[in-house]
């Protein structure tokens, strides 16, 4: 078999066995003597529990709860913080917070079980909304607090923001909105706990198995080699298998302990839809200088909505102020990020990690000033664009050469973007719309050096190669572009390298599998292992294994968030053309031509893919992604109220894909999962405002709030 | 009148189930008879990652209780998959890089499969149309539609 | 017993007088309304009689006299693909839910459920169709306007079994069908309308309006389409106005109230406008 080349078409590993029904996702796996878990949740947003009454337990059925966690262990899922309890103990802080597990061997019994437990409540004045939580509604949820602000950041540059307001010839003020989204990724969560030997074995379906070892390993005071993570198939995740998986695998380790028979747990839809993470509501106020048909500067407030628990929200939050600029050059600045506790579920990690709200709000907001400076908003956008060498938020740089409008020009031609702008005008029910966006690529700052320092080892048996990471498959290909790599490389056919779901107790920990770090960073490190067993080949049977390097010249300080927030961008250019039905508002969207820049595709199929799938989410969280929560209770709680896109609603898309060689990826490559989800949202909005003639300053739109559009405006 | 003895043919052999007529279809291919191809993904026939062709026609096993299918012929993915068509789309669906996570694909197979057993060059409507009670979170269906082109090409030529 | 499978109608009548168990044709709602979770057989709070196997209730006829008589196991995708049924009826079934779900559901379990949201009582109210219900003791006719009467409501006897469905040719120059649903394809309705006029000699014979999905009903109100009726079509542009206020006066719709009125009033506005412009004869959506 002739060796694989990095730009070799080839097949995905893992499509034969997904497409022939053979792969075993966590749902698929029946052990001998397996009983099954359910969760006793919480029905109250704020409450302290005065009691639960359990029914009668059936021999073999068991109530497992805080008073489960023996004395050495901690009753706290360990995350960024600890704050998220495993089991709730005195108090409720959000609707479906685990209050207990039931576990025994019939589905049915364990299901009945948890319908007959009554828990009484001593209900508090709960806190839902960003504006609930600024009003500190029912008092502060946080310990020790007299406001709901569970975390924040500012960064500013240039000159104070009242001496540059007071400098423009024109200020705009403009406050945007984004609501939850739910990840609907079609396998939900699940996880089987079991015990090998002296150690606790979870199968999980998850993103970062090292963070569930870590996350659990405590609530029994174990050291971390004692449990083992197995990641199994896993079926879609986009952030909300980062954290979320921990919430599953806790409560089964305690309960393992006690019960020591294998235990399993699927969430059903509902469950996985009422009772799970979802991307972070946004409220964003822009205060903008413009002078000279430049925008000189933006006061910048950003509220994120992050529910009960800390989870990943900082983090998530200072992605969100890291992006709000855009992909602009804007001189000074002043951005204060709040992240906002509230009684909803925790907000967690979703695909651009608090890029795709403030991002959003930047390029409606751009929209809007070139509409008020009668520009072109693309010309305008394009008029600000940040170089190389430019400054960011955080005092940073730009390292590399920026060329979106390189990629601009091409979609331009593409979609015919300025005669149809010209010809569609403003209000005709026909609209053609621009967005620009990046995508800061891996950890923050000098977290790859300071925080993660992976790992990652090839392994030489004979003539195969087997790749030792924690990284995982969920979907966005990643086992195919490592194995490639490591192929490529080595120059042997891709069909010798093996790469099975990482197992805690035999990979590395190469940090979690999410900040589109991957590619650039481990398939950077098995690039560098096969590098050297290429050179070794005729050792014989060995392995490699390398740590992390971080690049030089990227100065970050984390504890006042200055300096080079990430190692590289990559940049993204959207345009989507609409048709409104002005009798019903039903948005036909005619056409979608995206460009993204992101070092170089390892696989231009697997990419095209990525694209393909992260705007479709972008779109369907611009128009029919709906998620209401009402009193903490999430209103859409099953996938037909819930409605994500068909194969019907939107149109095959033209993309480019713009190469611009990373120094630092392998062979190239930069991140790219998440940026392709960063812009089409506001290209959809920009094209719909001008379609019905009037500003949009939220999301997502079905055709009712169009009609609150319309109106309002 | 019926009674809790279902028969039916499954992937082409004649199969009995004894048990509640109300247990849904899905659960008995999946607990019974470890079809594990079929896949729960929302429990409501929204989705179509249970589908199974049932009398020649997709349907979502998740809302079939096991009292309607007796006399049925059924198909899940796991007899499909040796069929010839069955393996000229799931070979397409690979090459096509239709999949991702794949918890949708062997309902998207099913889906391809009835379509392309009585049409020949459907047009790109056709298949969206055909693949729409199928929910995809991962790729956007557009390289599944061409991989179903694919299929219907390859298929023509063979 | 909670479940019982009948193999022809004498037998599922029985059973019905005899327990009052609930027919579940397709289960495409019941089953899911019943559903405990996954490896979990749905709990129902009643018998059931699982009635696919009643050849009795299937297919789809015309009578000599021209009357379309839909067997009420009828699944959505036969009568989105038989011809011989008529516009709107045939339209709201190929929209209803996914395809795997048309090729299930059936007429007469869309009617039983009496949802605001079915897909099918709307098209058929609009052409006044009847459903035979049978009981071991007798055959009773009813329009499926008067069938219906509320959200979830039926009058529908605990011994009753719906057999057919039936619609007499209704004379018609124009058909409108307009579904809004949650997005374009396998979608739950959050709006509908059908509109149904004749045109003869530049005079509108009949017309007729039903708006599904804007109350705890389908709407439909004779009153309001006398209004039009019997006008010239050069007249119909000076009643637009009285006319939808007249209409929007019928709905009642529980959410999204503002959207699903001016929705309703802007497509039947946009309709009597090309009417009264003189729009070929057709069909418009």
């Amino acid at each position: 078999m002739a060796a694989t080349h990095i730009d070799d078409k080839i097949r995905r590993s893992d499509a034969l066995s997904k497409a022939r029904g053979e792969a075993k996702y966590v749902s698929d796996y029946f052990f001998e003597g397996m009983l099954h878990a359910q969760m006793l949740r919480s029905t109250e947003a704020r409450a302290d529990i005065v009691s639960i009454n359990l029914p009668v337990l059936p021999d073999g059925y068991y109530f497992i709860s805080a008073k489960d966690i023996p004395e050495q262990g901690v009753n706290s899922l360990h995350m960024i913080g600890d704050d998220w309890r495993c089991f709730a103990d005195g108090d409720v802080r959000y609707v479906g917070e685990t209050i207990g597990l039931f576990v025994g061997p019939s589905p049915a019994v364990v299901k009945s079980l948890v319908d007959n437990t009554r828990v009484e409540y001593r209900p508090k004045e709960s806190c839902i909304t960003i504006d609930d939580a600024i009003a500190v509604k029912g008092g502060s949820l946080l310990d020790g607090k007299d406001d709901d602000i569970m975390c924040q950041l500012y960064c500013e540059k240039g000159h104070d923001m009242e001496e540059v307001f007071k400098d423009a010839d024109m200020v705009l003020t403009e406050t945007f909105e984004t609501g939850f989204q739910e990840h609907v990724h079609l396998e939900t969560n699940g996880a089987i706990v079991t015990e090998e030997g002296d150690s606790y074995v979870i199968y999980i379906s998850c993103q970062c198995p090292f963070y569930v070892r870590k996350s659990v390993a405590a609530l029994l005071a174990l050291p971390l080699e004692k449990v083992i993570i197995r990641q199994t198939t896993t079926g879609g995740a986009f952030g909300g298998k980062e954290h979320f998986p921990d919430v599953l695998a806790g409560p089964l380790l305690v309960a393992e302990s006690r019960i020591h028979k294998p235990i399993k747990m699927i969430f059903d839809r509902e469950e996985d839809m009422e009772f799970s993470v979802k991307r972070h509501p946004s409220k964003i106020t822009y205060k903008s200088a413009i002078k000279d048909g430049k925008l000189i500067g933006t006061l910048g407030d950003i509220y994120y909505n992050c529910g009960a628990y800390l989870s990943a929200s900082f983090v998530v939050l200072q992605r969100g102020v890291f992006h709000a600029n855009g992909v602009y050059d804007i001189p000074n600045t002043r951005l204060n990020g709040y992240g906002m506790a509230t009684n909803t579920f925790p907000s967690d990690a979703f695909r651009g990690f608090g890029a795709p709200q403030t991002l959003f709000a930047i390029e409606m907001h751009m929209t809007h000033i070139a509409r008020k400076l009668g520009i072109d908003p693309a010309d305008f956008k394009k008029s600000m664009f940040l170089k190389k060498g430019g400054e960011t938020v955080t005092n940073g740089h730009v390292v590399e050469e920026v060329m979106l409008n390189e990629m601009f020009d091409n979609i331009a031609k593409e979609s015919d973007y300025y005669r149809k702008s010209r010809e569609f005008g403003y209000g005709t029910g026909r609209g053609i719309g621009v967005s620009f966006y990046n995508h800061g690529g891996a950890f923050t700052g000098n977290g790859e050096q300071a925080i993660i320092k992976a790992h990652a080892r090839l392994k030489k048996t004979g003539n195969k190669v087997t790749i030792e990471t924690g990284s995982t498959e969920m979907g966005q290909g990643f086992q195919t572009i490592l194995r490639k790599i490591a192929a490529s490389t080595l120059a042997i056919p891709m069909e010798d390298v093996d790469y099975p779901n990482p197992d805690t107790s035999v990979v590395p920990d190469s940090g979690p599998t999410a900040a589109s770090r991957s590619t650039m960073i481990v398939g950077r490190i098995i690039e560098r292992c096969a590098q050297e067993m290429k050179q070794r080949w005729g050792e014989g049977d060995f392995s490699v294994e390398k740590e992390y390097e971080h690049p030089d010249g990227f100065p970050w300080d984390q504890s006042t968030f200055r300096g080079d927030a990430y190692l590289g961008y990559g940049w993204g250019a959207a345009i989507v053309e609409v048709e409104i039905d002005k009798r019903t508002n039903e948005v036909q969207v005619k056409g979608i031509w995206t460009s993204h820049e992101i070092g170089k595709a390892i696989d231009e199929l697997i990419v095209h893919g990525q694209i393909n799938g992260g705007v479709i989410q972008s779109l369907g969280y611009a128009s029919m992604e709906k998620m209401e929560n009402r009193n903490g209770r999430f209103k859409q709680t099953s996938m037909s109220d819930y409605v994500i896109p068909t194969s019907m609603d939107f149109p095959a898309q033209y993309y480019h894909i713009q190469e611009n060689p990373y120094p630092y990826g392998p062979y190239g490559a930069k991140g790219m999962g998440e940026l392709v989800f960063n812009g089409a949202d506001a290209a959809y909005c920009d094209a719909l405002e001008r379609a019905i003639g009037k500003d949009i300053f939220k999301i997502p739109l079905p055709p009712e709030d169009i009609e609150e559009a319309l109106r309002n405006a | 009148m019926l009674d809790n003895k279902i028969s039916f043919t499954l992937n082409g052999k004649m199969v009995e189930f004894i048990g509640d007529p109300l247990r849904r279809l899905i659960d008995t291919l999946r607990e019974d008879f470890n079809l594990i191809g079929v896949k729960e993904g929302c429990g409501e026939g929204e989705c179509g990652a249970c589908s199974v062709i049932k009398d020649g026609k997709l349907v979502t096993s998740c809302i079939i209780p096991m009292g309607a299918v007796n006399g049925a012929d059924i198909w899940t993915i796991e007899g499909i998959r040796e069929t010839e068509l069955g393996k000229i789309i799931i070979e397409a669906f690979a090459d096509g890089g239709a999949v991702q996570c794949g918890f949708c694909i062997p309902g998207m197979v099913l889906a391809s499969y009835v379509l392309l057993k009585d049409k020949e060059n459907p047009s790109e409507l056709e298949i969206r149309e055909a693949i729409s009670g199928n929910i995809c979170r991962c790729t956007g269906y557009d390289l599944i539609v061409e991989s179903i082109r694919l299929a219907d090409e390859r298929r023509r030529n063979a | 017993m909670n479940c019982y499978i009948p193999e022809n109608l004498t037998e599922a009548l029985e059973i019905r007088k005899k327990t009052h168990a609930v027919p579940m044709a397709g289960g495409t709602d019941l089953m899911v309304q019943a559903k405990k979770g996954i490896g979990i057989n749905p709990a129902f709070k009643t018998p059931i009689m699982i009635i696919s196997y009643l050849s009795e209730l299937k297919g789809i006829k015309v009578e000599d006299d021209g009357t379309l008589v839909i067997g009420s196991l009828a699944t959505s995708s036969e009568i989105a693909d038989d011809e011989r049924v008529f516009y709107p009826i045939r339209k709201a079934a190929s929209l209803m839910g996914a395809v795997s779900l048309r090729n299930t559901a059936t007429i007469g379990g869309n009617i039983a459920n009496a949802s605001p949201k079915g897909d099918l009582p709307q098209p058929l109210i609009l052409l006044d169709a009847e459903l035979v219900l049978s009981s071991i003791d007798r055959e009773r006719m009813i329009k499926v306007d008067d069938f219906i009467i509320g959200a979830k409501k039926t009058v529908l006897q605990d011994d009753e079994i719906i057999k057919e469905v039936r619609i007499k040719p209704v004379k018609a120059t124009h058909y409108f069908y307009h579904k809004i649903g949650t997005r374009k394809a396998n979608a739950i309705s959050k709006l509908s309308l059908s509109i149904l006029a004749d045109v003869e000699d530049g005079i509108l014979k009949d017309f007729r309006a039903s708006s599904g999905a804007s109350g705890d009903k389908v709407k439909r109100s004779r009153d309001a389409e006398m209004i039009l009726i019997g006008k010239p079509i050069s007249e119909i542009a000076s009643h637009i106005d009285e006319f939808t206020s007249a209409w929007d006066r019928i709905l009642s719709p529980h959410a999204m109230p503002q959207y699903r009125r001016e929705s309703t009033r802007r497509m039947l506005s946009d309709f009597l406008i090309k009417l009264s412009e003189g729009a070929e004869p057709g069909i418009y959506e």
